[in-house]
């Protein structure tokens, strides 16, 4: 176990430059994810960590030894990859196995440890099997098992559940957490999965194009969104972002949006950033889960404001019901509960959070506090 | 109605298989009648050929034009048979395919794995060996053998048919290794193991089929090689292809159509039992490349 620390890492392929600047840092037994569009990088990330690429500049350092220049089986590490990556020609147990082997393990101890693994995982039916005679979530508990034999100091997971379908998924999700409770390993884990981010971590890292837009809890990600990209790419379904223009009513700080029937006025927290944006555009973000029946709205919240809004369809989706409503110019969507007696091309009183709204540059994309 | 349409399709597929089969028949008479009229006359004394018609059973069976041609005709000037050349021939082709191709498939393993800066050139250039035509070689490759001091030697052969199959058999492994996962070779480096172990325990293992491809390959263009025989070789090192060319063309009265028929069969011999036992690895091979790579 230890802490990992990554020191302005570049990563260039000739004269692409893949990772630019990276530094991020997880505390020992920390759960880190790295989470992020298809191609932002976060795998050749990881592979820098394990040493399988080779950093342009930069340090990466696990405990108090920087491991830069270290071969990837020198790092103590272990890898769980996406394609599973399992021999195709060995049994299960020699796949779990074999690093043990290459280090010139005894073979009593080899037996001792793959017995271990086998009892935590409950893959002791499958040790004398090919990886071709397993299912997909077999395969899965099987490379886990040859990751969690090492005994490393980190684990590193490269979207480790992609491949599983949807309840699956969600099993071995919870399971891997399970395994960190009890191990208290160090994980690094790469997903494009904002959901399995946020009921994993307890450090996120959200990239876009070799950059980290943002490191902080999930809490800090989910509610605290640096910029409009972090907003926009965690949650599902997606945070509201409606253009909108400040304006000055009552002696209070407004923002107009664009309404079903004129312009609908919702207050704004009194700060100089949005102050100084006085007859300005700006993007007004708030999740569905912030935009809701006046039944269903969080009571605690001090800052509800209940609007009429036009809802142009209904969307039940069992645990919850979707409102789609035309707001600034754009589909909003809220979130209610889900026996809320609403129908399609009706004018309903909704709830706005004003509390959990964000607000943010329409050009830059930066947050305005 | 749509029975009967039923039936009119029937007919019309029964009657396209006729047609198919007819064909297949056809072609295949076609091209076993070489091989009919090899056989049935090398087991015929030499009268009967001279005498009658070339495509008629023997009237009296012998295998003396088969024992005359591998162990006493004439070849050349002296009167030894094929076996020394086929023995020759064996030397040559074991060695030059088994280094061939296990050089293949480490430079496949190298050019799809360890891909290093201008892997891409290197991997261009040994392509080009495959179409460079034999003959522009064999002059540099004579001089090149002669500094080794390895002119008309078996081992020379060796050397020649080693290098000239090396185009070949990297494309095919490196074909085969592209669709190879890296992320195998990604966990065995996490796991500790080096640049051969690799190779050995987790490429190796899944290489049969391309290994058979470029066996059979690799075989029988070295088995079946004349020009690089006859140029380099030496009396104590001529293949069989060049003694079956000397059997021949050696000029002692009349031509024994019969000897020289056995004589060929032999010399196919070898090419058509690899060909007949792993085959069908041959086409699964060839499909798996196709359709991986
Ligand atoms: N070996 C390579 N050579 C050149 N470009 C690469 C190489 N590997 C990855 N890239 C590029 O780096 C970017 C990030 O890739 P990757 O880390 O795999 O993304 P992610 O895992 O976030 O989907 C992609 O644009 C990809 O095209
Ligand atoms: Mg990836």
């Amino acid at each position: 176990m230890a802490r990992l620390k990554i020191e302005n890492l570049y990563k260039a392929y000739g004269a692409t430059e893949v990772l630019k600047g990276i530094d991020l840092e997880i505390e020992d037994g920390g759960f880190l994810v790295l989470v992020g569009p298809s191609g932002c990088g976060k795998s050749t990330l990881l592979n820098c960590i394990a040493g399988l690429e080779d950093v342009t500049s930069g340090d990466v350092v696990i405990g108090e030894r920087s491991v830069t220049e270290l071969h990837p089986s020198k790092r103590d590490i272990a890898m769980v990859f996406q394609s599973y990556a399992l021999y195709p020609n060995m049994t299960v147990e020699k796949n779990i196995s074999f690093g043990m082997e290459i280090r010139g393990v005894g073979k009593s101890e080899r037996r001792a440890a793959i017995e271990g693994v086998a009892d935590m995982l409950q893959i002791r039916e499958l040790l004398k099997r090919k990886p071709s005679q397993l299912s997909g979530g077999q395969r899965q508990r099987v490379a886990m098992g040859r990751a969690l034999v090492r005994d490393p100091q980190v684990f590193l997971f490269d979207e480790p559940l992609s491949n599983l379908d949807a309840k699956l998924r969600v099993d071995m999700r919870t399971e891997i957490k399970r395994l960190h409770k009890r191990m208290g390993t160090t994980i690094v884990y790469v997903t494009h999965d904002q959901i399995e981010a946020l009921t994993l971590a307890t450090r996120i890292a959200v990239m876009k194009d070799g950059i980290v837009q943002q490191f902080g809890t999930p809490d800090q990600i989910y509610n605290d969104p640096v910029n409009m990209f972090v907003a926009d790419f965690m949650g599902s379904p997606a945070m509201n972002l409606l253009p909108g223009t400040v304006v000055a009513e009552n002696g209070g700080l407004m923002v107009s949006l664009d309404g079903h029937e004129g312009e609908m006025l919702l207050p704004l927290p009194d700060s100089d950033a949005l102050r100084g944006r006085m007859g300005q555009k700006i993007i007004f973000g708030i999740r569905p889960e912030a935009f809701t029946d006046p039944e269903g709205a969080d009571r605690t919240s001090t800052q509800l404001e209940k609007r009429d809004c036009f809802v142009e369809v209904v969307e039940p989706a069992g645990s919850d019901t979707f409102a789609v409503v035309k707001l600034g110019g754009k589909s909003a969507v809220a979130r209610l509960r889900a026996d809320a007696r609403i129908s399609p091309e009706t004018v309903t009183s909704l709830a706005f959070n004003m509390g959990k709204a964000v607000f943010f540059d329409p050009d830059s994309g930066e947050r305005l506090k | 109605m749509s029975g009967a349409a039923q039936d009119i399709a029937m007919k019309g597929s029964r009657a396209t298989r006729i047609i198919i089969y007819t064909v297949l028949i056809l072609f295949m008479i076609f091209y076993l009648l070489p091989l009919y009229v090899m056989l049935t006359n090398s087991l015929k004394p030499l009268d009967e050929i001279r005498g009658g018609d070339m495509l008629a059973l023997p009237k009296n069976w012998t295998i003396e034009p088969w024992r005359a041609a591998w162990s006493y005709a004439q070849i050349g000037v002296e009167p030894t048979g094929l076996r020394p050349y086929f023995i020759n021939s064996i030397f040559m082709v074991v060695p030059a395919v088994l280094i061939s191709t296990a050089l293949g498939a480490l430079n496949g393993y190298v050019l799809t794995k360890w891909s290093f800066r201008g892997s891409g050139l290197v991997f261009g250039l040994l392509l080009l060996a495959c179409f460079i035509p034999f003959q522009i070689v064999l002059i540099p490759m004579a001089r090149i053998l002669g500094m080794l001091g390895l002119a008309g030697t078996t081992s020379g052969l060796v050397l020649v048919h080693t290098i000239y199959g090396l185009g070949f058999t990297t494309l095919f492994f490196r074909n085969y290794y592209a669709a190879f996962p890296t992320e195998l070779v990604r966990a065995a480096q996490i796991d500790g193991a080096g640049f051969f172990q690799i190779f050995w325990r987790i490429l190796a293992p899944s290489s049969a089929p391309i290994a058979v491809v470029t066996i059979i390959w690799q075989f029988t263009n070295v088995w079946n090689d004349f020009l690089f025989g006859v140029s380099f070789a030496d009396f104590d090192s001529i293949p069989m292809t060049v003694a079956l060319n000397n059997l021949v063309n050696s000029s002692t009265g009349v031509k024994e159509y019969n000897v020289h028929f056995a004589g060929a069969i032999l010399a196919a011999l070898p090419t058509l039992i690899v060909y007949i036992v792993s085959g069908r690895y041959f086409v699964r091979g060839l499909m798996a490349g196709a359709v991986k790579g």
